[in-house]
């Protein structure tokens, strides 16, 4: 571990100190929020709905759409949680902090597997390739998840392969294929398309090209600089 | 004004910070020692002059105490070297909480990983994925592996994929290694079973008590 005293913070100016107090402070919102997420990915994959739980989201902020966020909760997908699971792990972390350590931007990469039981029929294995974008606000109680939805890139029946195997977004009633592609399956792999790169990482001057901290538009920084 | 509160708190949390990368690069080079099946190395990484040091593996059991975490390393976790053996486990999704006091820390890695087994004929290609929960303890500068538990989440022939093979999930019937105490949790994917949120996501703490010993079983999903 460091070897960093307490004498050795009393060597530094106030200004000097009150940068690196700053700093560590981001690098630390930089570990909250891989935790943060972590327990996102817990949550989503038990899905026990209605269940009481440590709020993640920032439900109360005035921007966040707390109304769908609770419908959405409320609604159960499949008639029975035996056999089902989602199971993202989440790697390729891109995590970029505000100068103010007030909000952070992230994107992370995660190959899944899956267990898919609608109506209590034998399991579907899934596997899910996709990514993990997101906004996250820091509130009094710690660092919160303002925006951010799983982005799909291949979700496939185990066997059939994610060239030829796309399951939709698993909904009550369900939606279909063309549905499907303008929501969660919008970027998703298409054997007769050229990949859109989406979503892009956040840049390291990311708050000073988007200053509005809730913006989520940086995912899309990548369209306006399409290879030709 | 730079008051001895805000130097204590930034002492602290430069301390934490080395902390979690030490911790993250520990588990890193105990994962490598596994996947090339290292006996004496994994140990290396263990609080083994502690008595309630712990390893619990599956559904094999809890190992506590030296003698039980070494011959669960050497008799269940590294096999005999064979040819066709790999194993490929990876460290994914961290979760690190080091105590404000900066002598333990919890810990949570989600887990894929793939094997190759060997039988009669070609080695069986496998998934095997779980995720691994640990308290570490910093003895002199070091943070070592204080109680660490892998919860087995799908085991299964590649070929049939973890709904039709859950051939592997659980042990076979066979008796269990005479120093292992009874699993605290194994629930492992299957066709009937439900997931529950276990190993819990680990939460801030000031420093280690009795009571967080099972952290990781934690239910409580509010706190």
């Amino acid at each position: 571990m460091t070897d960093i005293t307490l004498q050795d913070l009393d060597l530094l100016s106030e200004e000097e100190f009150e940068q690196i107090e700053l700093e560590t402070e981001r690098l630390m919102s930089v570990w909250e929020i891989c935790s943060l997420r972590g327990q996102a990915a817990i949550f989503h994959d038990d899905q026990h709905i209605g269940e009481h739980r440590r709020e993640l989201k920032t439900l109360d902020h005035p921007l966040f759409n707390k109304e769908a966020e609770l419908k959405f909760r409320s609604t159960a997908v499949v008639d029975s949680l035996e056999g089902n699971m989602l199971i993202h792990p989440l790697t390729t972390p891109v995590i970029e902090v505000s100068a103010d350590n007030t909000a952070a931007r992230a994107v992370w990469w995660s190959l899944g597997i899956e267990g898919l039981s609608r109506y209590r029929e034998t399991p579907m294995a899934i596997i899910s390739a996709g990514m993990v974008p997101g906004v996250h606000l820091k509130e009094e109680d710690g660092w919160k998840i303002f925006s951010g939805a799983w982005q799909r890139t291949t979700k496939n029946e185990y066997h059939a392969g994610w060239v030829k195997s796309m399951v939709p977004t698993n909904t009550r009633p369900q939606i279909s294929k063309e549905e499907d592609r303008q929501r969660l399956g919008r970027y998703a792999y298409q054997k007769d398309e050229i990949r859109k790169p989406v979503p892009c990482p956040p840049k390291k001057d990311t708050f000073g090209a988007y200053p509005e901290k809730t913006d989520d538009s940086w995912l899309l920084d990548n369209l306006k600089n399409e290879r030709q | 004004m730079i008051t001895e509160e805000r130097k204590q708190k930034l002492l602290m949390n430069i301390r934490k910070l080395s902390s979690m990368h030490e911790i993250q690069n520990t588990m890193g080079r105990l994962t490598a020692a596994l996947n090339f099946q290292r006996a004496d190395e994994i140990l290396s990484f263990f609080a083994l002059e502690r008595e309630d040091v712990s390893l619990e593996y599956a559904d094999e059991g809890l190992f506590e105490g030296k003698e039980a975490v070494c011959a669960a390393v050497h008799d269940i976790i590294v096999r005999p070297e064979e040819k066709g053996y790999m194993l490929d486990m990876q460290l994914t999704t961290p979760m690190i909480e080091v105590a404000d006091d900066v002598k333990t820390a919890k810990a949570l890695w989600w887990c894929p990983g793939i094997a190759a087994v060997p039988t009669e004929t070609d080695p069986q290609a496998q998934w095997c994925w779980g995720m691994t929960g640990v308290d570490f303890i910093l003895e002199n500068g070091t943070w070592k592996v204080w109680h660490l538990h892998y919860f087995r989440l799908i085991r299964c022939d590649y070929k049939k994929g973890w709904v039709e093979d859950t051939s592997m999930i659980n042990r076979l019937n066979t008796p269990v290694h005479p120093l292992s105490k009874p699993s605290t949790y194994h629930n492992p994917y299957s066709p009937l079973s439900v997931r529950d949120g276990i190993p819990a996501c680990p939460r801030p703490y000031a420093s280690y008590e009795d009571s967080d010993r099972n952290w990781m079983l934690n239910r409580d999903k509010t706190k």
